[in-house]
């Protein structure tokens, strides 16, 4: 009852004397003074835009009844008990009801809808955060340094790269969306404390209402400026309230911070197929502030958080190979939710020096053009030119929607292709693909799955490997000289025997079976399916990487990623 | 409204596109490297920077000179323009299409490709006829038929770009294995089993790349090739004859009158389908063929001998 209560409705600390935000203080600190106003613009624009037309608001309705009725049946928890009879009240009413009445239960839901959307921001939350957050997890890594010098472990275990000076120029100048890719549910803290040490504003973001069941995380996701965003809903007024809370947001100066892949990559792959429901959000934030006149820009900042291990990765990939990755959105039993095994695993980072690499990418507009230091959209060949134009008819700029959404698909495909240039490859994914491609390779014919079964049964000769991780490195290079991909400092300074034994001691101790061993001179493959998680990221490189000799393998590796 | 409409290439088609555009009634100016003597009211324009300040520009130009003229394009376009090619080729190996190359070497978004049983002259005459539009933006194809369209030819649209663009640089190989087999005196059933299954094996393979079925087997495709076949004097169809008649390939290019790059496509296509372990038995036999490596009757053979399965 308790945990419910304060997951509902998350603790806040009482205000004696509310704080002023400063000039030089990020936006997220005038969020307080400015929720209401959101709420109600938010509130305001979703039942403008269903009121008009009785046909549309009668769908809408029947459409929240139909699947809240839904949900709440199968929950058959506290909350089916207290709302279920309002919904199913409201489902045999509404074909009754005359206009009013029916703009009155609208207005009703989305603002209870939004209001359970919208978060808060609380400066002494951010300070403690900030100070407290790197400590702990410092401490968990290396709990006899907990007072002292904790927070060095965490600089040497997480990396930045990328242009922060260019983004630190920008966030006075419009909103800064940052769009990363997804391995673990750990992305969004790394990130956080990125921005932080990078001397980046907070950003506000979308956190899964499973984030706030305990009543500790959900204080501080509540805190510091998260959404709630609760995946059970099918609503398709929750849908669009999501989007455009977002939006309003955005619109209004908001940095922000969201996954366009959706949920963790299940394959370890770099993300292809992006969800373009908040990036279209952010582009309509562009063409609204244009439309009224207000200079606000909006920028992307492509960014990858690139991992030697992956707290989550054994679920990931089990996941994905048990096709299930849709069906079971949202997984709430994994390595995660675990402590234990967050413990071995900032243990296990810690020793090893840059494990977690953020790459910040250049920021681009929302039409995939990149930016200067002024904010200038640039041609490939340096020219400024007026973002607004993409939004212009006839010289004038107009919201249109159809045309917002081909934009999107648009920069859906250019982060796609910016995540794979500014993908930093990881010790463990470069050995894990020359381990699979070689086990590939000695089982011609296989499928996928009757090879993920060979446990312990086939072996490498440790000096053929090192070889062909020297070459499949040398390659790799070759192709970060040419802007392709990049490699961490690890895998482009270790000799090829330091790489394989750098891997191995990654996975040793961690995952509940290793992915592979050392023997007698001979790597033997423990865990096939961990090695496929951790190779996948080289998917797209397969080919470009391999020897001739190597190609079929290769090949077969690559087709891999054809529907990723 | 009067559209200001930009056409970059004075070959046929820029030609017959400036025509119809300035019969709709729209101000024209045609770029090209030589400055020409133009029906009125179409303006020539040797300088990129006159295409500035047109609404929609329709680009003209052969695939192989795409890149060094998207390169030039883009100092004088940006957002506000709408952009739509009328190539019918690919770019390189890695098979890139003409928006891609746009989308690379300009800043211009709004875009899209026309395609389709099109020929210049019945454009240029105004005489019935019809094409299909690959774009994500409606507007774009409102302003295509504005200046192109009315009651002499109909746009159809679609989203799916790259299909439309894979589908029209196949049907170009398609014409000339079709002419091809014609020449040797293929029968009418023989020719269709051809067209059918060759528009199969290149769909699978646009497919692949991002394109749907649906749309090589509409006015993109089979539309296309059916016109092709039926005789709009496509170069390729004199590349195909020319080659069934025992001539090289390269002096059946010479024959062709013009520049084909329907056999470079299937190689790139068949490199491509290598890789994803797709079947191409009609592309790979016919390349064979115009290399020198097969003769008419071993390749008939090949073709028929392969084990028949379900459509």
């Amino acid at each position: 009852m308790l945990k419910r209560f304060l997951s509902e409705r998350p603790l806040r600390l009482p205000h004696i004397k509310p704080y002023v935000p400063r000039p030089s203080d990020p936006s997220i600190f005038w969020f307080n003074s400015e929720r209401d106003d959101i709420v109600a613009d938010v509130v305001k624009r979703i039942c403008s835009a269903h009121e008009p037309d009785r046909h549309r608001l009668e769908i809408a309705l029947n459409d929240a009844a139909y699947h809240e009725i839904r949900r709440l049946e199968t929950q058959r928890d506290e909350e089916a008990r207290d709302r279920l009879g309002y919904w199913r009240s409201m489902i045999r009413r509404i074909g009754k009801m005359d206009d009013v009445e029916q703009r009155r239960v609208l207005h009703t839901i989305v603002t209870e809808m939004t209001r359970d959307v919208a978060g808060n921001f609380d400066p002494r939350v951010y300070r403690f955060a900030r100070q407290a957050a790197p400590r702990l997890i410092g401490g968990i890594m290396e709990p006899r340094r907990l007072v002292a010098a904790a927070p060095e472990s965490l600089d040497r275990v997480l990396k930045v790269q990328g242009d922060v000076e260019l983004l630190r120029q920008l966030q006075n100048d419009g909103s800064l969306v940052f769009v990363p890719t997804h391995s673990s549910n750990l992305d969004s803290i790394v990130l956080a404390q990125a921005l932080e040490i990078s001397g980046l504003p907070p950003v506000i973001y979308g956190a899964g209402k499973n984030l706030f069941t305990n009543p500790i995380i959900s204080f501080f996701m509540h805190n510091l400026g998260a959404y709630r965003v609760d995946r059970r809903i099918r609503v398709s007024l929750y849908k669009d309230i999501l989007k455009l809370y977002s939006q309003v947001m955005i619109e209004r100066g908001y940095h922000s911070l969201f996954f366009p892949g959706g949920t963790r990559s299940r394959s370890g792959m770099i993300e292809r197929r992006l969800k373009l429901g908040l990036l279209g959000s952010a582009v309509e934030a562009f063409t609204t502030n244009q439309v009224r006149r207000v200079d606000r820009p909006v920028w992307f900042v492509p960014t990858t958080i690139n991992y030697a291990l992956v707290l989550e990765a054994e679920t990931l990939v089990r996941d994905w190979l048990m096709e299930e990755g849709q069906a079971r959105f949202i997984i709430e039993d994994d390595e995660f939710s675990q402590i234990d095994r967050w413990f071995a695993f900032f243990r296990k980072m810690v020793g090893m020096r840059g494990a977690c690499i953020i790459r910040f990418g250049d920021p681009i507009d929302p039409f995939g053009n990149r930016v200067d230091g002024r904010g200038q959209s640039l041609t490939p060949t340096g020219r400024a030119i007026d973002p607004g134009g993409y939004v212009e008819q006839r010289g004038k700029p107009v919201i249109d929607a159809v045309r917002d959404a081909a934009y999107t698909r648009e920069l859906g495909e250019v982060l796609g292709q910016r995540y794979e240039q500014d993908t930093v490859l990881m010790s463990t994914q470069v050995v894990a693909h020359v381990l699979f491609r070689d086990l590939v390779q000695s089982t011609p014919g296989m499928d996928l799955f009757a090879r993920l079964r060979l446990r312990g049964e086939v072996g490498l000769d440790c000096e053929t490997l090192c070889q062909e991780l020297g070459e499949a490195r040398d390659r790799l290079c070759g192709l970060e000289a040419k802007g392709r991909v990049r490699t961490s400092d690890v895998v482009k300074e270790d000799t090829p025997s330091e790489l394989l034994e750098r891997a191995l001691s990654f996975w040793n101790g961690y995952h509940d079976s290793t992915a592979a061993t050392l023997e007698a001179n001979r790597v033997v493959l423990r865990d096939p399916s961990l090695l496929l998680y951790y190779q996948n990221r080289l998917v797209p490189f397969a080919e470009e990487i391999a020897s001739p000799d190597q190609l079929q393998a290769a090949c077969e590796i690559e087709n891999l990623g054809v529907h990723r | 409204m009067s559209l200001r409409v930009g056409v970059i290439g004075a070959g046929g088609f820029g030609l017959a596109i400036a025509q119809a555009s300035a019969r709709h009634g729209h101000e024209v100016v045609l770029w090209s490297r030589r400055d020409r003597e133009l029906p009125d009211p179409i303006r020539s324009s040797t300088d990129i920077a006159d295409i500035r300040d047109c609404e929609l520009v329709f680009l003209a130009v052969p695939a192989r000179h795409a890149v060094e003229v998207a390169e030039q394009l883009g100092e004088a376009i940006d957002g506000r323009h709408s952009l739509v090619h009328v190539s019918r080729g690919l770019v390189g190996a890695e098979l890139k299409t003409i928006t891609q190359v746009i989308r690379e070497k300009t800043v211009c978004r709004r875009l899209g490709a026309l395609a389709g049983p099109l020929v210049a002259d019945a454009l240029a005459e105004g005489r019935p006829s019809g094409a299909i539009l690959g774009t994500g933006f409606p507007e774009l194809t409102e302003m295509v038929r504005e200046a192109l369209g009315g009651a002499e030819l109909r746009v159809y649209d679609t989203p799916d770009v790259v299909g439309v663009e894979l589908a029209s640089a196949t049907v170009g190989f398609l014409t000339v294995v079709l002419a091809y087999a014609q020449e040797l005196g293929a029968e009418p059933g023989t020719l269709a089993v051809l067209a059918t299954r060759g528009m199969v094996e290149v769909s699978r393979i646009g497919q692949a790349l991002g394109a749907k079925e649906s749309t090589f087997m509409g006015l993109a495709g089979l539309g296309d090739l059916i016109a092709a076949v039926a005789g709009d004097q496509r170069p390729e169809f004199r590349l195909g004859r020319a080659l069934a008649k025992g001539i090289d390939l390269s002096n059946a290019v010479g024959e062709a009158g013009a520049y084909v790059e329907g056999i470079e496509v299937a190689r790139h296509l068949m490199e491509h389908a290598r890789r994803l372990g797709l079947p191409t038995p009609i592309s790979s036999t016919f390349v064979a063929v115009s290399d020198g490596r097969m003769s008419s009757d071993d390749a008939i053979q090949a073709l028929m001998e392969r084990r028949v399965g379900k459509e």
